[in-house]
């Protein structure tokens, strides 16, 4: 048995748009099926199989409930293996890229939190925005090029968020 | 089991023989046992009616003591008492020597090893220690449940590493114990607490023990416990708040800093009862040999305040891991004795804005959640209907190290497990025929900042140009958080793997030499019980396997497959009640084999069945 579709496995059809609700209470009646808990008596093989199916679970939901991952499955789905880092050939955002990041770093330099809590804001608003348009252009199957560029721009926010993270956390030292 | 399990989750074979299963709370100060009694998980006690038995071990040359006559014993034989052992567990020489003139024991054994202690009856590991507290609350657990025990879940710190869960794992079987899960003890909290009050939404556990801190973030759904994030210090706890009045009694009396053990040990217990004390008093007098003063709450406060910090910066991480607001956790629990210092509590109630629950008993509340889930996975069914379920993550990142000495994450820390992910890497030597791969866990970037798990070496890559192999590194958490890596060479299929034993933890020999002291301790009849066992099993397997082909049989199998099957049934029924082991031992593997293909299909047919929104039981029907 090969392996599903991420999607397959919640018994979705690949769609970018996903009621995060619904698949979080799809995830735990699944996660209640084969999760090695309900074989804590078995023999090997059998905590084997219910270990791996969990394990895949794990992966499927953790892929689908995060945008840009969903996104850059979704063009791995449907076309050739996409590269996790290339150059991307988007002057605009590169610009956008670089101003944001000197904004984070003046903000480390100055210790202002509340000026993080601002800067936080504001990334969620473009990563609402851009996974809007996202979606928008993964409906129409000659705009691939565009959805690529966009994944891109999806993944780059979403590293960002995370460096966010990290300076809280220095600034909470 | 696996097969019946499917048919009908957690029904015993016979609904009104429960499997005997425990919650075990091994604490830094304190171990419990609980199990569920009458649909009501509550702990056991022991013949005087004390259900805390305080983790003290005592040597003597022919016997052990364990508990509180072994506690009382600290100060007068400091060499032969052991105290706060879980410190110790799954620690190399360098950490301990961190704790360093903490402890006073005398420490054998090399840098590549776990320490022992030296003692009266020869060097003890941390493990065997544990083991002894263990074997007293099995027993302790046999004798009020009246019977053998299926298995235990043995809770731990959330923030334990590899290593120390290793080493918890290996002194369970030490005592004879067949663990079902190790089960993270603010998890457990949470369980004990959730079901009690019927909880749902967002829960914030914040356990501080006598040794170890954790906090966790779960979101509770309807008996399912997720765990969205997890942290702490596995060396912060109410010994450091003793350690601190120590301190300070010291340099109050201008004492000497290098006291003997028995000495050190008497001024712990000073500063202990202070600290006590001090939870409904605002000023305690403090009697230390010739010296007497006044410890007054405030200045209790002053010296445990950077331990509070700690501990709530510990708590911030873990509600931004968790992608949360501080306002949508809706209930903060408290755990662990050192909760009831009032700074704490109140440290606490401030940062989350709301007061924190303190409804169960927090020194139990660990162990009788802990119990539930054995009482779970024994396959002892539930009376309120709602099947438990636990989604712990792993609480520190999984990684290999690359080139410059960097620690490559694979899987990080706050994942849900069970987990497997895999990561392609390739030589950077023109016909390099092996690699080297190292296993950290931790979240720097230097691999010198990182704890070293395990190494192992790939051999027999074929010879290529630099960059052209291609190797797959597949990491594997499983439910216990114990982790197993296999490297894979994927052009020619040359393998190796690994099942991560940091190196100083103790080899399987090791282990089996310690259970096999304990058995003819005990005076059992090894082989006698090794039988037994054996037709345990067989007698498991037939039910299961039968239950399974009532309820499925005709759906998923046809008629050759259903004739091969009934068959080997047949064969492992004549063998059942005979006195050959091994022959029993191999029939059941035989069945257990025809099965195979029949559990998967009825694996599939569940998932498919939870996809279209029924119940496991509707389906049989």
């Amino acid at each position: 048995m090969g392996t599903p579709c991420h999607f397959a496995l919640f018994d979705l059809q690949p769609s970018f748009r996903l009621d995060l609700d619904q698949l979080a209470v799809r995830y735990r009646e699944l996660a209640r099926a084969v999760h090695p808990d309900r074989f804590a008596d078995a023999d090997a093989r059998e905590q084997r199989v219910a270990l791996e199916k969990s394990a895949s679970l794990n992966e499927a939901y953790q892929t689908l409930k995060n945008a840009p991952q969903r996104a850059r499955y979704l063009l791995a789905l449907s076309g050739p293996e996409l590269p996790l880092e290339v150059t991307v050939h988007d002057p605009d955002f590169l610009m956008q890229q670089i101003q944001l990041r000197e904004e984070l770093e003046e903000l480390q330099d100055a210790d202002d939190i509340e000026g993080v809590l601002q800067f936080k804001r504001q990334l969620k608003v473009a990563s609402d925005e851009l996974n809007e348009s996202f979606a928008v252009c993964w409906d129409d199957p000659a705009r691939r090029d565009e959805a690529e560029r966009l994944m891109r721009r999806m993944q780059f926010l979403d590293k960002l968020s995370h460096e966010v993270r990290q300076l809280e956390e220095r600034l909470d030292d | 089991m696996a097969l019946l399990q499917i048919a009908e989750p957690g029904q015993s074979p016979q609904p009104h023989q429960r499997r005997l299963a425990v919650g075990i709370d091994l604490g830094t100060t304190n171990s419990l046992v609980a199990a569920v009694r009458s649909g009501i998980s509550e702990p056991l006690a022991d013949a005087e009616g004390e259900v805390i038995l305080p983790s003290a071990v005592r040597y003597h040359a022919d016997r052990v003591e364990v508990g509180e006559s072994a506690k009382g014993a600290a100060s007068s034989d400091p060499f032969n008492t052991i105290v706060s052992v879980k410190r110790l567990m799954g620690r190399g020489l360098a950490d301990v020597k961190q704790l360093g003139d903490q402890l006073p024991y005398r420490f054998v054994g090399g840098e590549s090893q776990m320490p022992s202690i030296e003692t009266v009856q020869g060097a003890k590991s941390p493990v065997e220690v544990s083991a002894e507290i263990l074997k007293v609350l099995r027993q302790r657990a046999e004798l009020t449940l009246g019977g053998e025990l299926v298995g235990a879940v043995i809770t731990v710190p959330a923030y334990f590493d590899e290593a120390q869960r290793q080493a918890t794992k290996d002194a369970a079987r030490v005592a004879g114990l067949n663990v079902l899960r190790l089960l993270n003890e603010p998890t457990a909290a949470a369980v004990a607490y959730g079901l009690d009050q019927q909880a749902e939404g967002v829960v914030a556990i914040y356990d501080l023990g006598g040794g170890t801190f954790d906090i966790s973030i779960l979101r509770l759904t309807s008996g399912v416990f997720e765990v969205m994030a997890t942290g702490g210090d596995s060396a912060l706890g109410g010994d450091d708040f003793d350690h601190a009045i120590a301190s300070w009694i010291i340099e109050q009396a201008g004492l000497s800093v290098d006291i003997d053990p028995s000495a050190q040990r008497s001024l712990l217990e000073v500063a202990c009862a202070a600290k006590e004390a001090l939870t409904s008093n605002d000023v305690v007098e403090v009697v230390y040999q010739q010296w007497r003063g006044e410890l007054s709450r405030a200045q209790f406060e002053a010296l445990i305040e950077p331990m509070v910090a700690r501990s709530l910066k510990a708590c911030r991480r873990a509600v931004r891991d968790s992608g949360i607001e501080l306002e949508e956790v809706g209930a903060v629990v408290m755990v662990g004795g050192s909760t009831r210092v009032p700074r704490v509590r109140q440290a606490v109630a401030e940062m989350f804005a709301r007061q924190p629950l303190t409804d169960i008993d927090p020194d139990q509340v660990v162990a009788i959640g802990a119990a539930i889930q054995a009482d779970t996975l024994a396959g002892n069914k539930r009376g309120d209907g709602e099947e438990l379920l636990l989604l712990d993550v792993i609480p520190l990142s999984l990684g290999l190290e690359t080139m410059g000495g960097l620690m490559e994450k694979v899987i990080p820390r706050n994942t849900t497990i069970p987990v497997a992910r895999a990561q392609d890497f390739t030589t950077y030597k023109d016909g390099q025929t092996a690699m080297m791969v190292h296993v950290l866990q931790g979240e720097r970037e230097l691999i010198s900042d990182c704890r070293s798990l395990a190494r192992f070496e790939l051999r027999g890559i074929p010879p290529m140009v630099a960059g052209a192999a291609k190797i797959r590194v597949t990491f594997q958490v499983d439910a216990d958080g114990l982790l197993s890596v296999a490297a894979r060479e994927l052009g020619s299929g040359v393998e190796a793997s690994i099942q991560v034993k940091p190196s100083y933890g103790l080899t399987d020999d090791q282990v089996a030499k310690m259970l096999q002291d304990s058995f003819s301790n005990a005076g059992d009849d090894k082989q006698a019980r090794v039988l037994r066992e054996q037709q345990v099993d067989a007698q498991r397997l037939l039910e299961a396997v039968e239950a399974a082909l009532d309820a499925d049989g005709e759906r998923l199998l046809d008629r050759d497959e259903r004739l091969a099957i009934d068959a080997q049934v047949e064969l492992l029924r004549e063998l059942i009640n005979g006195s050959d082991g091994l022959a029993l031992e191999q029939q059941t593997k035989r069945l257990t084999q025809v099965t195979d293909a029949f559990a998967a299909r009825r694996l599939d047919s569940t998932v498919k069945a939870a996809l279209a929104g029924r119940s496991l039981n509707e389906i049989e029907e």
